[in-house]
């Protein structure tokens, strides 16, 4: 088992898979509609502030604020 | 509908997540039967189309596209309501079509499975099932339908494939009876939805999404039947819930993504991916920091540039054109009050305001393209870096350039950023974006006022100006919003998530409806608004022409002349020395009576009584008066200078364009000409800042709900506006001084 990261610590072209979403509620509801939930895997694809990754193939940009954050776990073979 | 049937259309509300076509199949089912409006109270659009299928007719309700059912914002409320039939303007659907992207099933299963919850007909398209088999997806259709309990019908809309299968469907399934899906939440929750019910909240649906809006959006809408009770009841309910290991809102999402996990189970697989897709090739550059931005400035360039290309020629052509029928109501109509109205109120005018709709063509083409082709939301990821540091985030981005052809679609358009605080601030600065209406006043006044230099070879001065002009609102905004994020509307950033779509080539059809919807809409606000100010100007500088106002020496020496000069025709037909003094004389006499008149009319008294306040900026009363009539919409003072300067003309030269009358305007009292470059820019500049457009602020009053938040931007604005005219002219006279 590795450790949990933040989701913007992933460079480019690295898997990992979605270990929990942090933050308020109504935000956190909100990623989870657009497919950022517990459980999925997602690739870096352009890293920085925002970042761009793939999930399921389909791209999402997202830039974490004070309120609202990713955690990941990362070092899981593609 | 055609006129052969006689049953009753079918109406169909088509609902999807952004991203999955929905447009497409909306265009290629109904061609161009469409009419674009908006729900009555609201500003969303609301777009019905029509088609028939074995003679029977169907009425389509384009619903604005949306990840979930859970409203939190205007659009959302719409779909919701049109769904549970609660939209007065729309018959409740007899069928739901829901358009899913295959190759992004789970996700847009989760709004499916809310649909089912409404117990309405359902129908799904299955769409871009070929893109998803390149992926290396398989689904198992049937299997798929089987466990919905829907018709599922696979369509490629982008190639027209699966339409007929699809209208058949949609035929079929409304005689169809249906049920809803079982509540995928716990029991527990499904009591307490049980409850709310029994206290008069119907339909379920609403009853659930009462208990799971924690943001607040659903108890401040006014819905029938849901008073203090039932939130109070709704509060108590939450911590039954919570104490029962129930987490509002996060229950939702688990029980949903659950049931889709039930429903995919084993016939819907997914290869991982072999290799990158062209959009992630593209995607390496083109949202790469440097070169990414690099191309997006290109991107800009030409997109303005265009503008300003198409802006001569279609401004010469259409010149060319009012003049023509000038000269035809002159050779057709006696001097007087018609003649009057016709060449300078109408004539001057809307065709001076139609000259611009080339340009309003160009600019929402490029908008049109870069949307459907998907680049938009990279723009919107590559300026996230900037709008953040101001406190708002990219989602910003294409309400605000949106706002650079029209405020309205790009306040409308602040509706996909769900942050009430960021739309709010978006919403307040998108009118400080220089708008296609304010292009008029640039081109006019920098043709005329801005001397044709160049720097470098290629950087004209004239360009440089209508740059700075861009620049100004929009330095103007970045102040604005840094300002409002620490003061009235204070909090941190928001969070940013957002879709990038697969590039694809932009759907001509869907550019050009865009394109001519937008071009219709200014063209209509030219034909009634515009004209109607027009008249109400014209009508005010003409009223009261009482002869009495005249000096009688002026109207003795035009008697006089006239006298002379039928004389000298009768005499000999043919242009002599002395008939052309006489001529050029009562030219003179006649344009001092026509200032005379002027200046007695009620406009220009109102006029004069404003000049005291205009004069710091440069100008003389009549440009205060064109200012002040163009407050409903600043279009209108191109218009208004035509006809207030026209009628201060004698009128055998009305047929000059507006740019030249405007050159030779006079101060009344010393005789100096009114206008040079420092009184040019500083009109400019008040109409790059001013909230002169009584459009923006009635959608900007819908879309707070407040009067609040347009009477500010009133303000604001115009402050701004007087303040940056006023330095302009006075820092500019330097420079002319010296």
């Amino acid at each position: 088992m590795s450790d949990l990261i933040p989701l913007h610590f992933l460079s480019r072209g690295e898997v990992a898979e979605i270990d929990q979403l942090v933050g308020g509620a109504e935000d956190v509801h909100r990623l989870e509609e657009l497919g950022l939930r517990s459980g999925v895997m997602i690739e870096m694809l352009q890293p920085g502030t925002p970042c761009i990754v793939s999930l399921a193939g389909h791209r999402l940009c997202f830039r974490q604020n004070d309120t609202v954050g990713i955690l990941v776990r990362a070092g899981v073979a593609r | 509908m055609p006129a052969s049937n006689t049953a009753p259309p079918i109406t169909v509300a088509l609902i999807g997540n952004p991203n999955t076509g929905k447009s497409t199949l909306f265009s290629a089912l109904c061609g161009v039967r469409q009419r674009v409006g908006n729900f009555p109270g609201v500003t969303v659009e609301k777009k019905v189309g029509q088609t028939s299928f074995h003679d029977r007719a169907f009425s389509i309700v384009d619903l604005p596209g949306s990840y979930s059912l859970a409203p939190r914002s205007p659009d959302e409320m719409v779909a919701v309501d049109v769904l549970l039939g609660r939209q007065d303007a729309v018959d409740a659907p007899d069928v739901v079509l829901c358009i899913v992207d295959a190759s992004n099933l789970e996700r847009n299963l989760y709004l499916v499975s809310q649909v089912l919850e409404l117990g309405r007909p359902t129908v799904l398209a299955l769409n871009m099932v070929d893109v998803a088999k390149e992926k290396g997806i398989t689904l198992d259709l049937e299997a798929l339908a089987d466990r919905l309990e829907i018709p599922v019908v696979a369509v490629q809309a982008n190639k027209r494939i699966g339409l007929t299968e699809l209208k058949a469907a949609l035929a079929a399934a409304v005689n169809r009876k249906s049920s809803p899906l079982p509540s995928p939440f716990p029991e527990a929750f499904q009591r307490e939805v049980e409850l709310l019910v029994e206290s008069g909240v119907r339909p379920r649906y609403l009853a659930e999404r009462l208990l799971l809006d924690t943001s607040g959006y659903l108890a401040a809408a006014e819905i029938p039947g849901v008073g203090r009770d039932t939130h109070s009841a709704v509060t108590e309910a939450r911590e039954r819930l919570s104490n029962a290991g129930v987490p509002i809102p996060a229950v939702e999402a688990m029980c949903r993504y659950q049931w889709v996990g039930e429903v995919t189970r084993g016939i819907f697989q997914r290869e991982p991916a072999r290799e990158r897709g062209l959009t992630d090739r593209i995607d390496r550059v083109l949202t790469h920091r440097w070169l990414g931005s690099l191309f997006f400035a290109f991107v800009m360039v030409v997109m303005f540039q265009s503008v300003f290309y198409v802006a001569e020629p279609a401004s010469a052509l259409i010149d060319g054109m009012n003049e023509y029928a000038s000269n035809l109501v002159m050779q057709w109509l006696a001097p007087g009050a018609l003649r009057s109205l016709l060449i300078s109120g109408v004539i001057e005018g809307v065709g001076g305001v139609l000259v611009f709709l080339p340009q309003i063509f160009v600019l929402f083409f490029f908008i049109a393209i870069l949307e459907d082709c998907g680049y938009m939301a990279r723009a919107a990821y590559l300026m996230d870096r900037l709008m953040s540091r101001v406190g708002l985030s990219g989602k910003s981005f294409i309400p605000l350039l949106s706002s650079f052809a029209c405020a309205i679609p790009g306040i409308m358009a602040a509706r996909v950023i769900e942050n009430p605080k960021d739309r709010l601030v978006t919403i307040l600065i998108a009118p400080l974006m220089s708008c296609s209406a304010r292009l008029p006043v640039y081109t006019l006044l920098i043709g005329a006022f801005i001397p044709d230099r160049r720097y470098l070879g290629v950087i004209g001065l004239k360009g440089l100006t209508m740059f700075a002009m861009y620049a100004i609102g929009i330095v103007a905004a970045t102040v604005v919003a840094l300002v409002l994020r620490r003061t009235i509307v204070k909090g941190a950033a928001p969070p940013f998530v957002m879709e990038l779509p697969s590039y694809k080539l932009p759907g001509l059809d869907i550019v050009v409806h865009r394109v001519l919807e937008r071009g219709w809409s200014f063209v209509r606000r030219a034909g009634t608004l515009i004209f109607a100010v027009t008249i109400v100007v014209w009508a005010a500088g003409y009223y009261p022409r009482n002869p009495a106002n005249i000096d009688p020496s002026l109207l003795a020496a035009q008697t006089r002349l006239e006298a002379e000069l039928d004389k000298l025709n009768e005499a000999a037909p043919e242009v002599d020395e002395q008939r052309r003094e006489r001529m050029v004389e009562l030219a003179d006499v006649q344009g001092r009576i026509a200032g005379q008149y002027l200046r007695f009319s009620v406009l220009g008294r109102m006029g004069q009584l404003i000049e005291p306040a205009v004069k710091p900026l440069g100008w003389d009363w009549r440009i205060g008066c064109a200012a002040i009539a163009s407050l409903p919409a600043r279009e209108v003072v191109i218009a208004t200078l035509g006809v207030i300067y026209n009628l201060g003309e004698e009128e055998s030269e009305s047929s000059e364009t507006l740019a030249q009358t405007l050159k030779k305007a006079k101060w009344e009292e010393s005789g100096q000409l009114v206008f040079n470059t420092p009184v040019a820019l500083s009109i400019m500049v008040f109409f790059a800042l001013c909230a002169q457009c009584a459009s923006t602020l009635a959608v900007m009053r819908r879309e707070t709900n407040s009067w609040k938040w347009p009477a500010f931007t009133f303000v604001y604005m115009t402050v701004l506006a007087y303040l940056g005219a006023m330095v302009t002219y006075q820092v500019g006279m330097l420079f002319v001084a010296s």
